[in-house]
């Protein structure tokens, strides 16, 4: 570990409760009354409901209500995406659940039961019958070919890219090329925890929700909006997540569904979506299907990258999984680039952010393209990598700030000992098993979002900070309780830090990685406030040190001490301070303001990933053997739970090379494999040891934390360089993900 | 889920009693797979009657040589135990294959020979066409998503597989069922347990609905030490066999096959017992020309769908690898 790492190894301050069953989770709140919401679904794709008979359902006892289109208490549309940002909420699926009789994709929630026990609203649930119109539903590119959209951007980001003349280097005879289309199919996040929502209405006008998510502030503003209150009547309860990778970033129909059941049944409701619904309700990376062209010198140097995207979107939302614009759009040097995307809406439910949402597909792509073409020019992968290294952003022109992808690049290699590697495809053996070698470039960028904090000091030394920020699962406690004691100079054990409640103040979507370096900076921010509001106590206090001195030549100058940046003799302890005043306690809380943009540097994360597979020729099922991944994310504020976080998105992105899929079923536009059982993530046997290094210095021309965020940038990249061991160990390139065994046969 | 009734047998003979009065009644072992089917609303029963009271978990040795399993034993007692691992490896690797631990630790032997399929039209109920779960609704398999599909055997009505690891291993072994009826006890062979789809998939077996499964019977066949069992899957641990082999085989001294038995799981309806294959390698050099000659026999009459036609030649590949890891073995002990 030799990135530059905040204080010393700390293990997770809520790892006890984790272990001993104490971290309650949203659906585990007991809530006095509460009933249980059973949905049905529609299983055809696209039409209407011309009915529903819900009386067998009402009759069975228990049943509280049976809520339909035809008497649903009618929460308001969501405005539309262009009057929306971040901050208010995301809603990928713009319908309101139960709003019409129109069916938009299979799945979708048609009618919602609610019973006093789960086994009677299940059971009841089984008893509606619902008859549709069926009409003929799009479900692939092809269908949804005349509907094809070319977005200008998403999220404020620009998708369509055009640098230099791409076609004229694509035409040049003197050039090595490769052009390859390389697709990935839907995907499911699967967290361990199912989504779910406990709704109670304390009053007509006031909601209280237990929502796992990844944006409490969002699901306040979003249901605030749906039910015209203001926002504080709405409070969202969410202190632990069991694991989201997306899928809780957005308000999806459950949550409405939860609210709309409690109004209902005028009882709380509680509403735990099925893993069986969680393939279809709470969103899933998008097919994508991409198209690398590239034109190359013969020492390697590029002449022309071009990407091009083709992906779903639904019929009831935007979403658009850019694949090119943020991973090929700046990861190396090359005077003409141009990325296209391209966005089909099909009758299938919503996508949605899917650990590194475009990057992660479009890395897979750009990274196998390199990989053929290292061949094409029979150049070793790593040298033409570092080739075309790019100081600079290759369309802002700025240089990225403190960028250490060559020292990765170095120390991966080393690890791994690539040197020892015969480029050969089938070169390799061990025993019987052909091994295969292969490496690709991991990135992700550096996202600022906007956040606050409150902090209270105590007389006895203690300090409690709130934001209204998320754990997903990912140390993000132990994390915030490291920024703390180091940002407002209290020691580790004495810091409380809480977090997912909407009453604390603002904290962003914990997604986009941003969360450490967006939270940490409002830490900062509350501690400078804290040191003054204890410099303007102590200057008045003719007992202190620091009487009569200015307060603004006041900083912390030790932990637990404020002292003078004039005379360092002159300093004062938090906890006397507050003793003479006759204090208890200090409290101070930042202000939400938007996040402060460096334009000198461009600000983004890199990473190098090392793989070995073995292979057995006659039944090709690969095997990962070793992963070696050496990351430069700028500050480690917590090296344990930071290496399981790229741990874990090398586990999934060996899950994304080899076995994730969720099929479909193209008569009916329905989900075939949507359990755990039919859609295989990678399981222990499928994992091997995975080396986790960090490279580079702290970022602070990024944040005054010096952290550029973790959690997305280690699925990145993954699964470029377990196809391209595959390519190395059998001579034979799958381009179409996952690699499983029947595609080596 | 819909509402039943639960009962509680002490007794087998009451309970084969009860069962034969009550239509709509499923006895419960271990419930890794009935009581998963119930939340599904495949299975529909009116009444549990749970049989885990009943004293069939042990596992005795037979005179002559062969081995009786209780119906209630365990899967992991049964692959733990030093009767099959001695005698019968290729069960207990076929059971270590199956499920996870704490699937196998709670699934009964009589419950795995009842297993259902894992095909994705059955298990959800969403797919308006199964004629196993819904006669005369059609088949969505056939020209639907048909990855794990069967490649033998099937019928216009039906191409689901057995998914169950053991029942492969059981298949090669000749194992024997002994069920109880209101009529008293009867044996069924193992080839004769499950059945091919033909016009009625919904019925998966040849046990009465009123028959209990007390025990599985293994005969003696001393040359089963030398025995292997192969699984294909999609990852290294926890999931169903793509494709699967059993293969006991009987080796002469000098190097020529006496008898050999195969089963192949994953391709058909029923656990498939490859008697072309069998006779295509009795007699001959154990070779891996014997072997793909032998593969090639029994896939001849193989037809595959959309998306398993891979199936084919990898089950030529797995009885070729099978074969091959057995006839390496040391001589039978």
């Amino acid at each position: 570990m030799s990135a530059a790492v905040m204080g010393p190894v700390k293990n997770r301050v809520d790892g006890r409760l984790k272990v001993t069953g104490g971290a309650k989770y949203s659906v585990e709140f007991e809530v006095p009354k509460c009933a249980h919401g059973w949905t049905v679904e529609s299983n055809i794709a696209k039409g209407k409901i011309l009915s529903i008979d819900t009386k067998a359902a009402e009759a069975v006892p228990g049943v509280l209500a049976v809520v339909t289109h035809l008497n649903a208490p009618k929460p308001k549309q969501p405005a539309s995406t262009k009057e929306r940002t971040h901050s208010h909420g995301i809603q990928n699926e713009e319908r309101v659940p139960f709003s019409d009789d129109e069916i938009h994709y299979a799945g979708q929630y048609v009618a919602l039961v609610v019973g006093q026990t789960i086994e009677q609203a299940r059971y009841a649930a089984s008893l509606v019958r619902v008859s549709y119109a069926p009409e003929n539903p799009l479900l692939t590119m092809e269908d949804a070919e005349h509907k094809a959209k070319k977005p200008k951007e998403n999220f404020g980001d620009d998708v369509q890219i055009k640098k230099g003349d791409v076609d004229l280097a694509l035409k040049d005879s003197s050039l090595i090329k490769v052009e390859q289309t390389y697709t990935t199919p839907t995907e499911t996040h699967n967290p361990i925890e199912m989504s779910g929502t406990i709704a109670m209405w304390e009053a007509d006008d006031k909601l209280t929700l237990y929502d796992a998510t990844q944006f409490v502030k969002g699901v306040q503003s979003v249901l605030a909006r749906a039910w015209n209150l203001p926002q504080e009547n709405v409070r969202v309860i969410c202190p632990f997540v069991g694991g989201a990778f997306g899928c809780k970033g957005a308000v999806w129909p459950h949550v409405l569904v939860a609210a709309i059941g409690a109004k209902a049944a005028g009882v709380p409701v509680k509403f735990h979506v099925t893993r069986r619904n969680m393939f279809v309700g709470t969103g899933h990376r998008t097919p994508t299907s991409q198209t690398i062209s590239l034109a190359a010198e013969r020492d390697g140097k590029l002449k022309a990258i071009q990407h091009v995207t083709h992906t779903l979107t639904s019929t009831v939302g935007q979403y658009i999984e850019s694949c090119g614009a943020r991973s090929t759009g700046l990861m190396y040097e090359t005077p003409a680039l141009r990325i296209e995307e391209t966005v089909y809406p099909v009758n299938i439910s919503t996508p949605t952010f899917m650990r590194a949402p475009g990057e992660c597909p479009g890395t897979y792509a750009l990274e196998c393209a390199l990989d053929e073409l290292s061949y094409a020019l029979k150049m070793d992968p790593v040298a033409l990598r570092i080739v075309n290294h790019a100081d600079n952003h290759p369309t802002k022109n700025v240089p990225f700030s403190a960028k250490h992808l060559k020292e990765a690049y170095e120390l991966g290699a080393q690890k791994f000992g690539w040197s020892k590697r015969n480029a050969e495809p089938r070169s390799m053996r061990d025993g019987d098993l052909l091994v295969g070698w292969g490496m690709a470039t991991a990135t992700y960028p550096a996202h600022k979002m906007n956040a606050a904090a409150k902090v209270q000091l105590r007389a006895d030394g203690s300090a409690t900070v709130q934001c209204a920020t998320h754990d997903l699962g990912t140390g993000a406690y132990t994390a915030f309780t490291q920024i703390s004691s180091e940002q407002l100079g209290v020691p580790f054990e004495k810091v409380t830090f809480e977090l997912g409640k909407s009453d604390f103040p603002f904290g962003p979507v914990a997604g986009g990685s941003n969360s450490t370096g967006t939270v940490g900076t409002a830490i900062h921010e509350v501690a400078q406030l804290l040191h003054k509001a204890l410099a303007d106590l102590a200057v008045k206090d003719s007992a202190s040190p620091l009487f009569n001195l200015k307060s603004d030549d006041i900083a912390m100058v030790a932990p637990g001490r404020i002292g003078s940046k004039i005379d360092n003799k002159k300093s004062d302890a938090y906890i006397d301070i507050l003793k003479r005043a006759g204090r208890d306690s200090i409290e101070v809380e930042s202000q939400l303001k938007d996040p402060e943009e460096n334009k000198k540097f461009a600000f983004q994360s890199w990473g190098a990933h090392f793989c070995e597979v073995k292979i057995d020729p006659l039944l090709p099922r690969v095997q990962v053997t070793r992963v070696v991944s050496v990351m430069n994310c700028g500050r480690i504020v917590t090296p344990k739970p930071a290496r399981s976080q790229i741990m874990g998105g090398v586990v999934m992105g060996i899950g994304m090379a080899l076995t994730e899929e969720t099929a479909y079923d193209f008569k009916t536009g329905m989900p075939a494999t949507r359990n755990l059982a039919d859609y295989h993530v990678a399981v222990n046997a499928d994992v091997p040891e995975i080396d986790v290094s960090f490279v580079g210095e702290p970022d602070f021309a990024f944040n005054p934390i010096g952290a550029r965020g973790i959690g997305e940038i280690g699925i990145t990249g993954i699964a470029a360089a377990v196809a391209n061991a595959v390519y190395h160990a059998t001579g034979k390139r799958v381009r179409d993900l996952p690699i499983t065994i029947d595609k080596l046969i | 889920m819909n509402p039943f009734a639960y009962s509680r047998a002490t007794d087998a003979d009451q309970a084969v009693a009860n069962i034969s009065t009550k239509p709509q009644t499923k006895f419960l072992g271990g419930g890794t797979n009935l009581i998963d089917l119930m939340k599904m609303g495949v299975e529909t029963p009116n009444e549990l009657i749970d049989i885990n009271r009943l004293p069939l978990a042990q596992i005795e040795e037979l005179p002559g040589g062969g081995v009786r399993i209780g119906a209630l034993t365990r899967n992991s007692d049964v692959a733990e135990h030093s009767l099959i691992k001695s005698r019968y490896p290729v069960l207990s690797e076929a059971l270590l294959a199956g499920a996870s631990p704490q699937l196998r630790n709670m699934a009964t032997v009589g419950g795995n020979l009842m297993q259902r399929t894992r095909c994705y039209y059955f298990y959800d109920t969403a797919f308006p066409q199964c004629n196993k779960r819904n006669p005369g609704s059609g088949c969505g398999a056939i020209e639907g998503f048909n990855r794990i599909h069967a490649i033998l055997g099937q019928s216009e009505q039906c191409i689901a597989t057995n998914p169950s690891d053991m029942c492969v291993a059981l298949a090669a072994l000749d194992a024997v069922v002994r069920v109880r009826g209101a009529r008293g006890e009867r044996e069924i062979k193992f080839e004769d347990f499950h059945r091919l789809p033909g016009a009625t998939p919904n019925v998966d077996t040849n046990l009465q609905p009123d028959e209990l499964i007390t025990a599985v019977d293994l005969p003696a066949i001393p040359f089963a030490t030398r025995s292997h069992y192969l699984k294909v899957r999609d990852r290294a641990s926890y999931a169903f066999a793509l494709v699967s082999v059993a293969a006991i085989v009987d080796l002469a001294t000098d190097g020529t096959i006496k008898t050999a038995r195969v089963a192949l799981g994953g391709v058909a309806h029923k656990p498939w017992r490859a008697q072309k294959a069998e006779q295509s390698l009795a007699g001959k050099k154990a070779d891996e020309q014997t072997f793909r000659a032998a593969a090639e026999a029994e896939l001849a009459a193989a037809k595959a769908y959309k998306h398993n036609s891979f199936k084919i030649e990898m089950a030529k590949r797995a009885i070729v690898r099978a074969l091959t890891t057995v006839s390496k073995m040391g001589a039978a002990s």
